[in-house]
């Protein structure tokens, strides 16, 4: 099995204080390494042997190795990234909506991204919301707390109010009957938030969860995806809540949607957000973000998937040198991917990443 | 500008879909020229929510319900026009290119087209190359419309254009391409015809390709 030393990294020393100082905007030892996500088939690599969405112990030990401070663990019914057969929604979907055992190779009859199931009122009161409120699905949550290093915290990736919701009614028939059946859409948010909000509950009984991070995708490149309007009547009310409990437990609330905020930024703060990612680099700017909000909100990510995909070891270099310098001092930055870590990037721009936060990401910052 | 043109124009922009049926029938008792009501107010209202929603006036939900609402006003006035009346304004094709499976932009440039006055076929997502020149060969449209979200499948425009070529089609139709990693620099170096980066600039990029 690889480990850090076979990528000239340095020993790993988690310590989550590092993030906690970062996202206080104050000046921690180094640069904090920050992901919701890096793909299995990366972790795989990293480590020489599979890494699979159940192996827990294996996804713990790839993030220590590759000198992270923390580890993502999924407990929303959707899981970061694609809605796959390890998604817990997809799970309750094949359990309880197909007609035959065999429709479950079909993945056109069960992902969300190919099919939805709530198209009216009786499909809301029919759906089995029971499963999802199944405390089977914070199992890994209660697994990795064995395996966790010393100094290392647990995200809980939450969230997906909005997206499960559309993703559940289909985007046209949402987006449509949030005018024209309002009362609907507000059901189905208000069912998919007050699950979340019980299984935050069944979180903070864990020490060991530092973050609840709310990953929900709410802009397009040109915007929001619906009104600023429609987002504060019906889904930051929910966050609100969320954002509130998880700081009453003494958990930090990261945020992630790609697309252009702007828009919304202010709501974001007023949310309670504590770190917002990535700040999608096709759309924002990352320096113009952190001159306008960097007093009040902390951030992470915007080295590029497309840099991660086909850029040169050395482009990634310059870019997270250039990270680091702009958004680094005064704290408030972690150096993360501009989405997520994918396995349609090149493995060896994901250690140059990590290779230059090393090279870079010592306090104090110096250019 | 007639005032009852005005009034669907504007029950169609705010997306009032309970209004539609009555002002629309209430402008035929009138004797209002049909093609007066499809053109210079239902596509006309289209192009103001197209501009709308470029400008992030209003966001899709308004957009959609916009163009249902064109839509009820479009489908009183169809039964009355005579068979050769129905003009189209042109036949498209759309699709996601292969490996990808994210339509809601693709869907999102159909309704505005359609809400235009196109004749709109759509092929679906994930399509093969031989599949869209298999279409492009039986349907003989005037555009092909390429969606792509991701920077990993966008090179399949490039590959659909240069079979485009191969198969000597490439005279005879538009390629108009779009989604969130592609831009106007990807489509002229692909050899597009045209970029637009959201439904209503697919709407007037589309009127340009077939003037």
């Amino acid at each position: 099995m690889a480990n850090y030393k076979d990528y000239g990294l340095r020993k790993p020393d988690p310590d989550f204080e590092r993030i906690k100082k970062t996202v206080k905007l104050e000046e921690p030892d180094r640069v904090p390494l920050l992901e919701s996500l890096v793909e299995y088939p990366v972790q795989s690599q990293f480590l020489g042997r599979e890494v699979k969405s159940d192996d827990i112990k294996s996804q713990v030990e790839f993030y220590y190795q590759a000198g992270y401070d923390t580890v993502p663990i999924t407990v929303s019914a959707m899981a970061f990234g694609k809605v796959d057969d390890a998604s817990p929604i997809s799970k309750v979907i094949q359990k309880k909506m197909l007609k035959s055992e065999a429709d479950k190779a079909d993945m056109t009859k069960w992902s969300l991204e190919y099919k939805s199931f709530i198209n009216d009122r009786d499909d809301f009161d029919t759906f089995p919301w029971e499963e999802l409120e199944n405390p089977d699905l914070l199992k890994s949550l209660y697994e990795v707390g064995q395996y966790l290093p010393e100094g290392m915290k647990v995200i809980a990736n939450s969230g997906k109010i909005f997206t499960l919701t559309w993703m559940l009614m289909g985007f046209n028939n949402f987006a449509t009957k949030l005018i024209m059946d309002e009362k609907l859409v507000a059901d189905v948010f208000a069912k998919v938030s007050q699950i979340q909000l019980m299984m935050l509950d069944k979180i903070f009984e864990l020490p060991y969860v530092g973050v609840v991070w709310l990953v929900d995708d709410l802009s397009f490149g040109n915007g929001p995806i619906i009104s600023p309007d429609h987002y504060r009547k019906f889904v930051f009310p929910w966050y609100k809540k969320i954002a509130r409990k998880c700081h009453d437990n003494h958990v930090l609330v990261f945020q992630h949607s790609d697309g252009d905020l702007n828009p919304l930024m202010e709501d974001i703060i007023d949310i309670g957000t504590d770190l917002l990612h990535p700040i999608d680099p096709t759309c924002m700017s990352m320096s113009k973000t952190k001159q306008k909000y960097g007093d009040r909100l902390a951030f992470a990510g915007n080295v590029a998937n497309e840099l991660l995909r086909s850029g040169s070891t050395d482009e990634v270099d310059a870019r997270v040198k250039y990270l680091i310098e702009t958004m680094a001092p005064g704290g408030g930055y972690c150096l993360a991917a501009g989405n997520s870590v994918t396995d349609w990037g090149k493995f060896d721009n994901f250690i140059a990443m990590l290779k230059a936060a090393e090279k870079y990401g010592n306090y104090p910052i110096k250019k | 500008m007639d005032t009852r043109l005005e009034k669907i124009k504007e029950a169609v922009v705010g997306g009032k879909h309970n209004e539609i049926e009555g002002l629309v029938k209430s402008a035929i008792e009138d004797k209002v020229d049909l093609e007066r009501i499809i053109n210079d107010a239902l596509i006309s209202a289209m192009d103001v929510v197209g501009q709308k929603y470029s400008n992030n006036e209003i966001y899709v939900p308004e957009m959609l319900v916009a163009a249902i609402t064109m839509k009820k006003g479009l489908d009183i006035i169809n039964p009355l026009l005579l068979e050769g009346a129905k003009e189209s304004k042109g036949k498209i094709i759309m699709c996601t290119v292969k490996g990808d499976i994210h339509d809601i932009g693709k869907n999102l440039v159909i309704m505005m087209l359609q809400g235009a006055g196109f004749d709109v076929i759509d092929l679906g997502v994930d399509l093969t190359t031989d599949k869209v020149i298999e279409q492009v060969i039986s349907v003989k449209p005037d555009i092909v419309g390429l969606s792509a979200l991701l920077t990993t499948t966008m090179p399949a425009m490039k590959t659909l254009i240069e079979a485009l070529v191969a198969k000597g089609l490439r005279d005879s139709v538009k390629v108009m391409v779009g989604g969130a990693p592609v831009n106007a620099d990807w489509a002229q170096k692909i050899g597009a015809d045209g970029y637009a980066p959201d439904a209503g600039k697919a709407v007037e990029l589309a009127r340009r390709l077939v003037a």
